[in-house]
């Protein structure tokens, strides 16, 4: 069995004070709420804000997704909402689409219109919580625009509103793909974070290792990916856009997915406030504090959710929380024990949130900032983990910044050789992991436990429904303002799409309509799969 | 170990399903052990599928599942008997709860490869079956999309 961290640095039986000897208290740590905010940002910590306990919601209607998020409330979720996008809103087509018909809401939340968003927040506030919409890049813009159009027919100023809609589009090589193309991806992504920092929203991008390390990277190289998707993000927001970076780097949040291996999750980051804010710091000349400090939510690991005996996941889900609550999260949403079955059921879901209320109510951890702080072995670890990072980071800095080392394939490689290699150790036993490669159990001595079931009706009914409801809408008003948008996607990259993109929305101008639109603009295929046409006649 | 020596395999995602790593690593793990890898990748159709089985003469077509879109698994298998592929293997590796497991073996899926397979339990099964569908059926072997009345109901 190996005794190395997933990035392959060994672990030693025992650490000293000769194995943090360098180590500067004010230099390299800082106290909590102090540059370099290796401890944190928050001088009380969680005394003072409690992080957001969350469940990602969301599959069949939005209707049915709107009862899963009255229920979490109920659960004592209050703090924030998150839902998750199906793959067809994902890619932005719409459900009656040939291929969207037959996964609507089989994922996620179908949300291809304003008018799903209306029935997913009815009887929801969207001010006093953070609203959280995830899924792919592609969708960042539709997401953003349903915020601000129900804003305004709820009479809220935009600006109240705070969570993240937006997803960074480099979400797509790392496993949270979608089919609409980079650049395209890229563009909407710079408009819409233009827009929110110029219209003042509090609305952040996920900018986020999460979907990099589910996908098998290890730890060293998601803090090198994270940090190099900040630097290219914010960089030209700063140089193409013109944005200040003190408010381009309020943009991005990164959500880290938290695994088992305890201590190793912590190191990881702590390494990645410490190296932000220098980055932060020495690179773009911040002048703001919170220019410095990397907005960090967790994610326990869908990863680790085994298929066999998946009452485990239970203990592999508390373990998880802990090392989550121990970095000092701002937010903390986890996977739950039928994760490799299905969307979550009501019982795993409570389970999942309450295993977040036990450690935050009954375990002592939230009472005190960074505990494990001096400890020879996580400050020796979070050293080796940074080093390790800095070199991958440095690397992808020679190759030209992270779109170039993507372009070269560099990034693409290595997750690849990454997962396969995590496959082979599993294979060989030279990790363990509990039911799986060590003390299984045959299938039928298995525990069953209850399975959130899929109708396969459902998706032909979300689909039946739009399309005899697309229709109904204001005819002229929907032509006039998609024709705007099409008129104004021909303006050039820099052009911020973003209102007509909203006035399109609040015409109920649907995922499908509004990119593809944009799409034709710039001169590609109006549907992305090449098997519908064009509905307005554009000029 | 050339285990796949002269077997050909399709290793794809299906419909909108964009979980690629579990394919990537069976499309590794079938490289090495010697089986040549069609490698489709994402937003393939049942259609494409099967289109693509035809042209380029494959004995196994594997489909790797996270997203929970099993109609689309059901249409590739109706599309199999339809186009005559009837000694060519299908399976599937995935998170797939038991229920639509059993059905999709119901429906002639020739086998699930569930979460914790080892690569050595895919490589075996696949040069025992894929040669022995190949020598049951020599003459008739896939003579075209045309054939859809050689469908094996």
């Amino acid at each position: 069995m190996k005794r190395e961290t997933d990035y392959g640095y060994a672990i030693k039986p025992v650490y000293t004070p000769a194995d943090v000897a360098g180590l500067d208290y004010e230099k390299d740590l800082g106290h909590p709420g102090s540059f370099p905010y290796t401890r944190g940002y928050h001088e009380s910590g969680y005394r003072t804000r409690m992080w957001t306990q969350r469940m990602t919601a969301g599959l069949g209607s939005s209707k049915q997704a709107n009862g899963v998020l009255k229920k979490y409330r109920e659960m004592g979720q209050r703090g924030g909402m998150c839902v998750i996008s199906d793959r067809v809103f994902s890619h932005c087509i719409d459900p009656d689409h040939p291929l969207g018909r037959k996964e609507a809401g089989v994922l996620g939340w179908p949300g291809c219109s304003l008018l799903e968003f209306e029935e997913l927040m009815d009887g929801i506030p969207l001010t006093g919580q953070s609203i959280t919409l995830l899924g792919s890049s592609a969708p960042t813009v539709m997401r953003l625009a349903y915020v601000v159009a129900l804003a305004h027919k709820r009479g809220i100023d935009p600006s109240e509103i705070h969570g993240s809609v937006m997803e960074s589009p480099f979400e797509n090589y790392f496993g949270q793909t979608d089919v609409q193309p980079f650049d395209l991806n890229l563009k909407l992504w710079l408009d819409a974070s233009e827009y929110v920092v110029r219209n003042k929203i509090r609305m952040r991008s996920s900018v986020i290792s999460q979907h990099f390390q589910e996908s098998g990277g290890n730890n060293a190289q998601a803090v090198a990916v994270v940090l190099s998707m900040y630097k290219e993000l914010c960089g030209k927001l700063v140089r193409e856009r013109g944005l200040d970076f003190d408010d381009a780097a309020l943009v991005p949040y990164e959500l880290v997915s938290i695994g088992t291996r305890f201590f190793e999750e912590i190191a990881k980051v702590r390494a990645l406030r410490r190296m932000w804010a220098r980055i932060a710091r020495d690179e773009f000349k911040a002048k703001t504090e919170k220019a410095c400090q990397m907005l960090i939510a967790v994610h326990t690991s869908g990863r680790t959710m085994t298929y066999q005996q998946p009452l485990n996941n239970i203990a592999r889900c508390a373990i998880q929380s802990l090392a989550g609550a121990m970095v000092g999260c701002t937010a903390m949403d986890n996977a739950t024990m039928d994760n490799a079955y299905a969307e979550p059921s009501a019982l795993a879901a409570r389970m999942s949130l309450n295993t977040q209320h036990i450690v935050a109510h009954e375990t002592g951890v939230a009472d005190v900032v960074d505990p494990l702080a001096g400890s020879y072995f996580v400050e020796a670890l979070t050293n080796e983990v940074e080093q390790e990072a800095t070199k991958i980071l440095n690397k992808i800095d020679e190759l030209g910044g992270l779109i170039a080392a993507i372009d070269k394939g560099y990034i693409q490689e290595m997750l690849r050789d990454e997962a396969n290699k995590k496959f082979i150790e599993m294979d060989k036993k030279d990790r363990l992991i509990v039911g799986v490669n060590h003390l299984e159990i045959p299938p039928e001595e298995d525990f069953e436990i209850p399975i959130q079931k899929l109708h396969p009706g459902d998706s032909e009914a979300i689909a039946e429904r739009m399309a005899k409801w697309k229709p109904t809408r204001d005819q002229d008003l929907l032509k006039a303002r998609i024709q705007q948008l099409y008129t104004d996607a021909q303006k050039g990259d820099r052009f911020n799409l973003m209102p007509s993109i909203v006035e399109a929305v609040e015409a109920y101008a649907t995922s499908g309509e509004v990119i593809g639109t944009i799409r034709k603009a710039r001169g590609l295929n109006y549907d992305p799969f090449n098997v519908i046409e064009c509905p307005f006649a554009l000029h | 170990m050339q285990a796949g020596n002269g077997i050909k395999v399709i290793v794809t995602m299906i419909g909108l399903d964009g979980h690629t790593t579990g394919g990537e690593v069976v499309a590794m793990i079938l490289r090495d052990a010697g089986f040549e890898v069609v490698y489709l990748g994402v937003n393939q159709t049942p259609r494409m599928i099967i289109d693509a089985a035809i042209q380029e003469d494959v004995d196994v077509i594997g489909i790797s599942s996270h997203a929970s879109n099993y109609g689309q698994i059901e249409e590739l298998v109706d599309l199999a008997r339809a186009n005559g592929l009837d000694d060519m293997l299908i399976v599937v590796g995935g998170n797939i709860p038991r229920e639509p497991a059993q059905h999709l073996l119901a429906k002639g899926v020739h086998k699930i490869f569930l979460p914790g397979s080892s690569g050595a339990t895919i490589v075996e099964y696949l040069s025992t079956e894929a040669r022995g569908a190949r020598k049951s059926a020599p003459a008739t072997r896939r003579s075209g999309a045309g054939n859809a009345d050689q469908g094996r109901m």
